[in-house]
C-alpha cells in the first residue's frame, strides 16, 4: 500500500515529465516520453525499499531526476529547430558572402530578364540603321514633325536623283484595325514598300506569300500588346480602314528610333500612296545617299535646296540616322572602367597585408584569397550590370537615350560602392580561413599613444588570427596588422562543437 | 582535413562511460555522478554527431522481465576515434571510468 506522500511524489514526478514533454516537438514527443517514463520506472525501482516504499530523500532524488527532463526536452527542441550548427559555421564565411552576392546577382538577372526595355536596348544595339540613310525635313522645321509632302516624295521618286540612290516615305495617322471581332485603334504608318529595306532593319518572323494583299509590319509593342507575342501572327489577315491586309512580320524591339510612334507600318506601292494620300499630306522622307551624294555631303554639309510642288525654292536639311547605340556591354565596360579609375579616390586600395610578421602565407592561401577577391569583384560587376538595367528600365519599356544614361550612372555608382565594400570586406577577412574577424575590442588609450598602440582588436573565430587596427595611424603603426596565433590558442576556439 | 569534435570533460566522461559498457542513461548518471539534466542532453548531442547510436530493447525481452523496455546507447566508430583523442586530452578519463568495471557488472 502506497503512502499518501508516495502518491503525491509520484504524481508530481509524472506531471514534471509530461509537462517537460510539451517542450519536445510533437514528432519526437511520444518516443521521448516513452524513454523518460521507462527510465523513471527503473530509477524508482533502484530507490525502492524492500517493502516498495520510498524515503523522503529518495523521493527528492527521483524528483530531481525528473526535473532533469526539462533540460533534455529543451535540448531536443533546440536540435529540432536547429539540427546542425552549420549556420554558425557559415556566419561570416567566404562561402556565405559569395552565396549572398550570387543570390543578389540572380535576383537582378531575373528581374532584368522580364523587362521589355532591356530587350529593346539589346536589339537597338544589334540593329543599326543603314549608315548612309538621311531623314530629310524642311530646314525651318523640327525634324520630329512631318514636313515633306507625299506629292514631293512622289515627284522626286519619279525623277532621276543625282545624290540619292533611293527614297522612302511614311505618314502616320490614327486608324482603326480589326483583328477578328476585336477593334483596335493604332498609329498606322502608310509607308513606301522600300522603307525597311532602305533603313536596313530586319523583320522578325517574316512571312512571305502571294495573296496579293498589302503587307503590314507590326511594331514589337503592338505585337506584345495585341497578340500577346504570338509567333504565329505573321501571315494572318487584318482589316485596316476599309482594306484587308496581311501581317508580313514584326519589327524588332528598339530597332525603330525614328519620328512618330507607329504601331503598324502599312507598306504600299507608290501608286497606292498617290491614290490614298492627298499630295499635300505631310510625312517623313528618307533618302539613301549615292556615292556622289556622300561626297557632296562631306564637302558642303547636309543642306539641300529644292523646289516644292508650287515650284518655289525651299531649304531642306538632312539628318543622319546613324545614332550610335553603345549597347549594354560597352556601357557597362565603360562604367566599370570609370569606377576602377575612381576607386583610389574613395577608398584605400591596400588589402591590409603586413610584412612585419614572421608568418608567410602559403601559395594555396594566397591563391584562395585572391580568387575570393576576384569572385567578389566579378559578382559585384555582374550585379551592377543587371541592377543598372533594372533601374533604367523599370519605368520605361522601350529603348531611350535617357534610360541609357541612367543605366550608365547606376552602373558606375553600384560598381564604385560595391568595389569599395569589396576592399573593405577583404581587409577584415582572416588571411587563413577568409572568415570575417569579429568581436571588436577597444585596446589602449588615445592619451597614451607614445607608450603603446590604441585602436580596435578583432579576432578570427577560427582561432587563426588577431587583427589590430590603429585608431590613430602613427609613424610606427600606420596600417592594420595581422597577428597569427599559434596552435597553443586552438583549445579556446570552438571550430567544431564543444559540449 | 576534417576536424574532430572537441569534447568537454563532461561529454568525454559520458562517452567513456558508454564505451565502458554503461549503456543507458541512469547507469551513466550513477557512474559519473552527473545529474539527469546534464547526462541526457549530452547523450542527445553525442547521438546527433554520430558518436553514439541508440537502440530500443525488444519488447519481448522487457515483457519477460516484467518491466518497460529501455533505450540502450552504443559507441560508434567515429565515437571511438573521438574518445581516443579525448583520452589524450584528459589522461585521467580511463582511470575515472575503467572498462573492466562495467564489464564486471
Amino acid at each position: 500500500m502506497k503512502s499518501p506522500s508516495d502518491v503525491a511524489f509520484s504524481a508530481l514526478q509524472q506531471t514534471a515529465l509530461h509537462t517537460a514533454a510539451l517542450l519536445v516537438p510533437s514528432a519526437e514527443r511520444q518516443e521521448w516520453t516513452f524513454e523518460w517514463v521507462s527510465e523513471l520506472w527503473h530509477v524508482r525501482r533502484s530507490f525502492a525499499r524492500i517493502d516498495e516504499t520510498f524515503s523522503l530523500e529518495s523521493q527528492g532524488e527521483i524528483t530531481r531526476f525528473c526535473l532533469g527532463a526539462f533540460a533534455d526536452a529543451l535540448c531536443v527542441r533546440h536540435q529540432a529547430v536547429k539540427p546542425t550548427d552549420r549556420h554558425a559555421h557559415m556566419h561570416g564565411s567566404a562561402a556565405q558572402t559569395l552565396l549572398w552576392l550570387s543570390v543578389a546577382f540572380l535576383i537582378c538577372l531575373f528581374i532584368a530578364s522580364f523587362l521589355p526595355g532591356v530587350e529593346a536596348e539589346n536589339e537597338a544595339a544589334q540593329f543599326q540603321i543603314s549608315p548612309n540613310a538621311l531623314l530629310i525635313a524642311e530646314a525651318t522645321d523640327d525634324s520630329a514633325n512631318p514636313s515633306i509632302s507625299a506629292g514631293l516624295y512622289l515627284d522626286w521618286k519619279s525623277t532621276h536623283q543625282r545624290y540619292f540612290q533611293d527614297l522612302a516615305f511614311y505618314h502616320v495617322t490614327r486608324e482603326t484595325a480589326q483583328t477578328g471581332s476585336e477593334r483596335i485603334s493604332w498609329n498606322v504608318a502608310r509607308s513606301s514598300t522600300n522603307l525597311f529595306a532602305l533603313l536596313g532593319l530586319p523583320l522578325m518572323h517574316a512571312s512571305n506569300d502571294d495573296s496579293g494583299l498589302p503587307s503590314v509590319i507590326l511594331s514589337h509593342d503592338a505585337w506584345i500588346r495585341s497578340f500577346a507575342g504570338n509567333p504565329e501572327v505573321p501571315g494572318r489577315i487584318l482589316r485596316i480602314g476599309h482594306a484587308n491586309v496581311r501581317i508580313a512580320g514584326i519589327a524588332p524591339a528598339g530597332a525603330w528610333r525614328l519620328p512618330g510612334s507607329p504601331d503598324v507600318w502599312l507598306l504600299q506601292p507608290d501608286a497606292q500612296i498617290a491614290s490614298d494620300l492627298p499630295a499635300r499630306t505631310p510625312g517623313y522622307l528618307f533618302a539613301q545617299l549615292s556615292p556622289r551624294g556622300q561626297a557632296a555631303a562631306q564637302r558642303s554639309g547636309m543642306g539641300i535646296s529644292a523646289r516644292n510642288l508650287e515650284d518655289l525654292l525651299i531649304d531642306l536639311s538632312g539628318t543622319s540616322l546613324t545614332v550610335p547605340v553603345e549597347g549594354p556591354w560597352n556601357l557597362s565596360a565603360f562604367a566599370l572602367f570609370l569606377a576602377l579609375l575612381a576607386l583610389p579616390a574613395v577608398s584605400s586600395v591596400s588589402l591590409g597585408e603586413t610584412h612585419l610578421t614572421p608568418h608567410r602565407a602559403s601559395f594555396r592561401e594566397t591563391l584562395r584569397r585572391f580568387l575570393f577577391l576576384a569572385a567578389k569583384f566579378g559578382l559585384i560587376a555582374g550585379i551592377a550590370l543587371f541592377a543598372s538595367y533594372d533601374i533604367a528600365y523599370c519605368r520605361t519599356s522601350s529603348y531611350s537615350g535617357g534610360a541609357e544614361c541612367l543605366q550608365l550612372i547606376a552602373c558606375f555608382a553600384i560598381c564604385l560602392t560595391g568595389f569599395r565594400w569589396t576592399l573593405a570586406d577583404q581587409r577584415k577577412r582572416c588571411p587563413v580561413c577568409l572568415r570575417r574577424v569579429t568581436n571588436p575590442a577597444s585596446v589602449g588609450l588615445a592619451s597614451r599613444t607614445f607608450l603603446g598602440w590604441n585602436g580596435i582588436e578583432m579576432i578570427c573565430m577560427g582561432g587563426h588570427t588577431l587583427l589590430h587596427v590603429p585608431a590613430q595611424p602613427t609613424s610606427w603603426f600606420s596600417d592594420q596588422r595581422w597577428l597569427y596565433l599559434d596552435s597553443s590558442w586552438q583549445f579556446l576556439f570552438a571550430d567544431t562543437v564543444i559540449y | 582535413m576534417v576536424a574532430e569534435a572537441k569534447l568537454s570533460h563532461t561529454a568525454a566522461m559520458i562517452l567513456q562511460a558508454i564505451s565502458a559498457g554503461y549503456v543507458y542513461g541512469f547507469s551513466i548518471m550513477e557512474m559519473t555522478g552527473l545529474p539527469s539534466g546534464t547526462v541526457y542532453p549530452a547523450m542527445r548531442r553525442l547521438e546527433r554527431d554520430d558518436l553514439i547510436r541508440s537502440q530500443w530493447e525488444r519488447q519481448s525481452i522487457a515483457d519477460a522481465e516484467q518491466r518497460p523496455p529501455r533505450k540502450y546507447y552504443k559507441i560508434t566508430t567515429t565515437g571511438r576515434a573521438t574518445l581516443e583523442s579525448s583520452r589524450k586530452r584528459y589522461p585521467l578519463l580511463e582511470r575515472l571510468i575503467p572498462a573492466e568495471e562495467a564489464s564486471s557488472r
